[in-house]
């Protein structure tokens, strides 16, 4: 079977751009020395959250929500078809994938609005807290996310860390997308960087 | 259904986790004893410590950097411009109150300002003096 295209470019640089702005953050929270970075990758990685849930919905195929958004029944049927079947193909984003990538969007925007108010002064203590718990779940999911895709990669013989890069997966022509959309990275940066300055005024 | 009470009592105790300036200071008092049993929290060194320049950070070389020199009014950090509300419990109630948040500070705060961690018997000290005032 024939690799396809299913990842568009602002799929993939969206999310390099959240893992190297989420690490970013990670190692400077405890820091003052490094605050203002540590509000500006926030800001960042807000951006790129916020042209992510409009892609999930304009994007193409397999970036639109309800394409991956699956109910539990699916989630589950897909693990255990990882036992009996593993082979079958998972063009997009596979139900249980599909979740983490809710579920990151979620605490990313979360992670990144309690912040900018702890910033801002706005809120208090028990803000920063949940600033610093919503974070640490979030570093959580990072790994599930991580393991899950080492679990994919291998049950599907397929390097899913790679397609992430060239956007390309084993799938039926049928499945691919056409246009990779490279006109839409200069929008992504753009929301990102203005999302990032407004935040870290 | 009496067996829970005690119980329920520790719960609620781990849940509020207030403490007085006092009764932190005993905790750190009691753990620096462990290495050294004359070990006595002195207000003196506590000041000596509190405007100690150290090398870590060129921006904020000492506690008194960003806290201001004198605890018991308001300081302003060096690096992010923040206002920072009085250390001293004196002249700030909620200040040594809660002993998840002291320690989550002194780690922070040492591992920046000193490149390393607090001793119990420099937080002590620090504690001690902050209880004193100048």
């Amino acid at each position: 079977m024939n690799r396809i295209l299913v990842w568009d470019w602002p799929v993939r640089i969206g999310h390099w751009l959240l893992v190297g702005a989420f690490a970013l953050a990670w190692l400077t929270g405890d820091s003052e020395t490094w605050r203002r970075i540590h509000v500006w990758a926030g800001g960042t990685l807000v951006g790129v959250v916020l042209f992510r849930l409009l892609w999930g919905l304009v994007g193409t195929r397999h970036a639109r929500f309800a394409r991956f958004v699956r109910g539990p029944a699916a989630v589950k049927a897909y693990l255990l078809g990882l036992f009996t079947h593993p082979r079958a193909e998972q063009p997009g984003h596979n139900p249980a994938g599909g979740w983490a990538i809710v579920a990151l969007l979620s605490l990313g925007l979360l992670t990144g609005v309690s912040g900018w108010l702890t910033d801002q002064e706005i809120g208090g203590e028990w803000l920063e807290e949940a600033h610093e718990a919503l974070a640490s779940t979030m570093l959580t999911v990072v790994f599930l996310h991580v393991i899950g895709v080492l679990i994919g990669s291998l049950a599907h013989g397929e390097n899913l860390v790679r397609a992430m890069f060239t956007g390309r997966k084993r799938g039926d022509a049928d499945a691919a997308i056409v246009n990779a959309r490279p006109f839409a990275v200069p929008l992504l940066l753009a929301c990102a960087a203005v999302c990032a300055w407004w935040l870290a005024r | 259904m009496k067996a829970l009470i005690p119980v329920m009592l520790g719960l609620f105790a781990v849940a509020a986790q207030a403490a007085t300036p006092n009764e932190i200071l005993a905790g750190y008092r009691a753990e620096a004893a462990k290495h050294n049993p004359r070990y006595q929290p002195s207000a003196e060194l506590g000041a000596q410590f509190y405007t100690r320049l150290f090398s870590a950070s060129a921006k904020m070389p000492s506690c008194s950097s960003c806290h201001g020199d004198d605890p018991s009014r308001s300081g302003s950090h060096v690096v992010t411009g923040k206002a920072i509300g009085p250390l001293a419990p004196g002249a700030n109630a909620e200040r040594f109150t809660d002993p998840a948040k002291v320690e989550k500070w002194f780690r922070r705060n040492c591992g920046e300002v000193l490149g390393r961690a607090c001793s119990a018997a420099e937080k002590a000290d620090l504690i001690a003096f902050l209880m004193r005032g100048r």
